[in-house]
C-alpha cells in the first residue's frame, strides 16, 4: 500500500493540470476574498474595514466565502480517479495492480491530503488578504479621520459616530474560527469527489454531476426541507467551521462538526465502494 | 518454470457477441509463442482476460496456477504491451514508468536500464505526449520490462514500429525468450499477438491460432508447416505430356494459367520425372511453406472441422482438449532452441536510435487500433 500511495503522490504532482488547479483556487479565493471585503456593507466611505460599530462578523464574512474552495477540491478528487480512464493510463495501472479496490482505496487517502494542502493554501491565502485588508485600513482610515490609529484599537470615532475597524487581533481571532473546517472540509470534499470519479468513472460527468449537485440541487433541498438539507455534503461540510453557527449565515439548521466530518467520509468512502464493486469492476478494453 | 493454461475460457460481450468461445490452450516456455488469428478472433479479448483486465463469462486463464489478480506483485511475473495503454500526455516517459516502479518496489535504476534497452533515455524527460507511435510503442515494452517478467505478453507489438523497429523488436523478443533458459532457468513465455503472418513467422516458434472464438491450432510451427502441402508450378511447351506424366506416378497434375500445377509434389519428385520423360522445362516453381498459406488453410472460408485437421496439428490439438501430450515432442530448429547450451547469455540487440518526437498534433492522438 505504500508504493501504491507513493505512486499516487507522484501520479499527482507530476502533471501540469495539478499545479494549474491550485493556482485556480489561489486566484479565486483572492477575487472572492476582496470582493466581499469591499462589498456594499462591507465598507465605509470607500474604506474597507471601516464599517459601523457593532459589524463584528465583517473578517468572518470575508474568510468564510472561502470554504467555495472546497469545489475545486472536488473536481480535484474527481480528476484523480477519472484522469486514469481520460488517458487511459488505467490500464498500465491496473496491470501493475489487479486488485481495483485497493487502488481506490490509495486515491482516497491521497486525495484526502490533496484537499487538505488546498484547504491550508486557501487559508494562507485568507491571512495574506486579511494582512493586506488591515494594512488599507490602517492607511486610509488615518487619512479619512485625520486621526492616528494603532494596529490593535479596534474602534475610532469619527464626526460620524463610532465605528469598527479592522485589525490583526480580530483577523487572527476570525480566521482561527474559520480554517480548520475549511482545511478538514476541503480535504473530505476531495475524498467526495475521489467517490464520485469512482461511481461515474467519465471525468467531465463527474465534474458537472458534483457541481451541479453542490451547487443547485444542495440549494434548492436545503431551502426546502433544511432537516435533510444539513445532511447533505456541502452543508455538512459546513458544519465543521466552528464559525458557521454564529456568523451572518445563522438561520440554516447545521450538524455538530464531528457529525459533518463523519457524514462526508460517508459520502466518501459509501460512493467509492459502490463504484469499486460497479462501475470499476467493468473490463478495461 | 512459467506456465499460462486456459480452460474453457469463454466471454460473451453482449447477448449476441462470442468472442472468445470455450478456449483451451498451454503457452509453452522457451521460445516466442504467435497468437494468430484474423481481426475479431478473439487475440485480444484472450490476452486481457489473461491479463485481468477483462473478467471472462465462464471458465479461466492461469500463470502458474493463480489468476493475475491474484497475483501478489504481477509486475514481476508478466509483462504486457497492450495497444491502447495510455499515457498522460503531459507526464514524462521517466516519470511515467516510475509510477509504475513505485507500485511494484522496483528500484528506479531499473527505470533507466528500461528505458536505455529501449533506445528512449534521450527523450526520457519529455511528455509523453508529444511521442511517436513508434516511441509509444517502445515506451510501453519499457513499462513491461521493469520486472524482468517471465512472462512477456504483446498485442500486435509491429504496429506503429517502423521496418527497423520491427526488426529490433524481433531480435528482442528471441533474446529475451532465450535468456530465461541461458540463464538457468527455466525459461520464459513470451506470446506475441499479430494477423501480419508474414511478420509473425520470422519471430515465433510456436504458434496458438485462433479463428471465430476458437481454438484452430496449436502447436510448434515447424509441425504445423510440415503438415500443409506443397506444390510445384511449371512452365513447359509439352504441358499436356508431363500431366500424363505425372498422373503416371500417381501425382495430382492440372493446367492452370498455362503452367502446370503439382499439388504436393516437390522438384525432387519432379525433376527426375521429367528427365525420364525428356520434358523441355521453362521455369519450375516451387511454392514455400508459408505460415500464410496454413493460416489460410485453417480459418480461410468454411469454419475449421474437427476431421480437417491430420497429423502434428490434430496431435496438438488432442493435447490441448485435454488428452494426453504426443509422445515425442518433435525437434524443430528454431534459433532459441537449438543453439548450443552456453553460459555466456548474448547480448541484448542493439537499440534503434531514438526517432524524433513528432511535433505535430496529431501525434498526440491514441495508438491506431488495428483490431479488437
Amino acid at each position: 500500500m505504500i508504493g501504491l500511495l507513493k505512486a499516487e503522490i507522484r501520479k499527482l504532482w507530476t502533471v501540469w493540470s495539478t499545479y494549474v488547479l491550485f493556482a485556480i483556487v489561489v486566484v479565486i479565493d483572492l477575487l472572492f476574498g476582496f470582493a466581499l471585503a469591499f462589498a456594499p456593507g462591507g465598507r465605509h466611505g470607500g474604506t474597507a474595514g471601516v464599517v459601523p460599530h457593532g459589524s463584528t462578523t465583517w473578517f468572518i464574512n470575508v474568510f468564510s466565502v472561502l470554504d467555495n474552495s472546497r469545489l475545486l477540491a472536488l473536481v480535484l478528487g474527481a480528476i484523480i480517479i477519472t484522469g486514469e480512464y481520460r488517458h487511459k493510463t488505467v490500464t498500465p495501472t491496473f496491470l501493475a495492480e489487479p486488485r481495483r479496490g485497493r487502488v481506490v482505496t490509495a486515491k482516497l487517502g491521497i486525495g484526502f491530503l490533496a484537499g487538505l494542502l488546498l484547504g491550508v493554501l486557501t487559508m494562507l491565502t485568507g491571512l495574506v488578504i486579511g494582512f493586506i485588508l488591515v494594512a488599507v485600513r490602517v492607511h486610509s482610515c488615518a487619512g479619512l479621520l485625520g486621526v492616528s490609529q494603532g494596529m490593535s484599537q479596534a474602534v475610532c470615532a469619527t464626526q460620524h459616530g463610532v465605528y469598527y475597524v479592522a485589525n490583526t487581533h480580530d483577523m487572527w481571532h476570525d480566521w482561527s474560527r474559520i480554517a480548520p473546517g475549511v482545511i478538514l472540509g476541503t480535504g473530505l470534499f476531495a475524498v467526495y469527489g475521489v467517490g464520485l470519479g469512482a461511481l461515474l468513472k467519465n471525468q467531465i460527468v463527474a465534474i458537472v454531476v458534483g457541481l451541479l449537485f453542490t451547487l443547485v440541487v444542495e440549494t434548492i433541498v436545503g431551502a426546502i426541507w433544511p432537516t435533510i438539507g444539513k445532511y447533505l455534503p456541502g452543508q455538512a461540510a459546513t458544519a465543521l467551521e466552528d464559525a458557521a453557527r454564529t456568523s451572518f449565515r445563522g438561520t440554516t439548521p447545521l450538524l455538530s462538526w464531528w457529525e459533518g466530518a463523519i457524514m462526508l467520509c460517508v459520502y466518501g468512502i459509501a460512493l467509492s465502494v459502490i463504484g469499486t464493486l460497479t462501475t470499476l469492476r467493468e473490463d478495461i478494453t | 518454470m512459467p506456465t499460462i493454461q486456459a480452460r474453457g475460457l469463454t466471454k460473451r460481450f453482449g447477448a449476441d457477441v462470442l468472442a472468445v468461445d470455450h478456449l483451451d490452450f498451454d503457452a509453452i516456455p522457451g521460445g516466442v509463442t504467435g497468437f494468430l488469428g484474423p481481426n475479431g478472433a478473439g487475440k485480444t479479448t484472450t490476452l486481457r482476460m489473461l491479463l485481468g483486465l477483462v473478467t471472462p463469462t465462464s471458465g479461466s486463464v492461469r500463470i502458474d496456477g493463480q489468476r493475475y489478480r491474484d497475483l501478489p506483485n504481477p509486475t514481476m511475473l508478466v509483462g504486457a504491451v497492450l495497444e491502447a495503454s495510455g499515457f498522460h500526455p503531459a507526464r514524462s516517459a521517466r516519470n511515467h514508468l516510475k509510477v509504475i516502479a513505485e507500485m511494484a518496489h522496483i528500484p528506479f535504476k531499473r527505470v533507466d536500464e528500461c528505458l536505455e534497452l529501449v533506445g528512449l533515455s534521450g527523450v526520457a524527460k519529455r511528455a509523453a505526449g508529444g511521442y511517436s507511435l513508434g516511441m509509444r510503442q517502445r515506451l510501453d515494452l519499457a513499462r513491461a520490462l521493469l520486472g524482468k517478467p517471465d512472462i512477456l505478453v504483446l498485442d500486435e507489438p509491429a504496429n506503429g514500429l517502423d521496418p527497423q523497429g520491427i526488426a529490433w523488436l524481433r531480435d528482442f523478443l528471441r533474446f529475451y525468450a532465450s535468456e530465461g533458459t541461458t540463464a538457468g532457468r527455466d525459461g520464459r513465455i513470451v506470446i506475441v499477438s499479430s494477423h501480419l503472418l508474414s511478420e509473425a513467422q520470422l519471430i515465433v516458434d510456436d504458434v496458438i491460432v485462433l479463428h471465430g472464438g476458437r481454438l484452430a491450432a496449436q502447436g510448434r510451427l515447424a509441425d504445423l508447416l510440415a503438415g500443409t502441402k506443397s506444390s510445384v508450378r511449371v512452365r513447359t511447351p509439352d504441358a499436356e505430356r508431363l500431366v500424363q506424366a505425372l498422373h503416371a506416378a500417381q501425382l495430382p497434375a492440372v493446367m492452370q494459367d498455362g503452367y502446370v500445377v503439382c499439388e504436393g509434389g516437390t522438384p525432387e519428385v519432379l525433376g527426375p520425372i521429367m528427365v525420364n520423360n525428356r520434358i523441355e522445362v521453362h521455369e519450375m516453381v516451387s511454392s514455400t511453406q508459408s505460415l500464410e498459406s496454413l493460416f489460410f488453410s485453417l480459418t480461410g472460408g468454411e469454419t475449421m472441422q474437427e476431421g480437417n485437421v491430420v497429423g502434428p496439428i490434430a496431435a496438438y490439438r488432442r493435447f490441448s482438449d485435454g488428452g494426453s501430450p504426443p509422445d515425442e515432442p518433435p525437434v524443430v530448429a528454431s534459433p532459441a532452441s537449438a543453439a548450443p547450451p552456453s553460459s555466456v547469455a548474448p547480448p541484448p540487440p542493439e537499440p534503434p536510435p531514438p526517432e524524433t518526437p513528432s511535433s505535430a498534433p496529431t501525434s498526440s492522438a491514441g495508438p491506431v487500433r488495428g483490431q479488437q
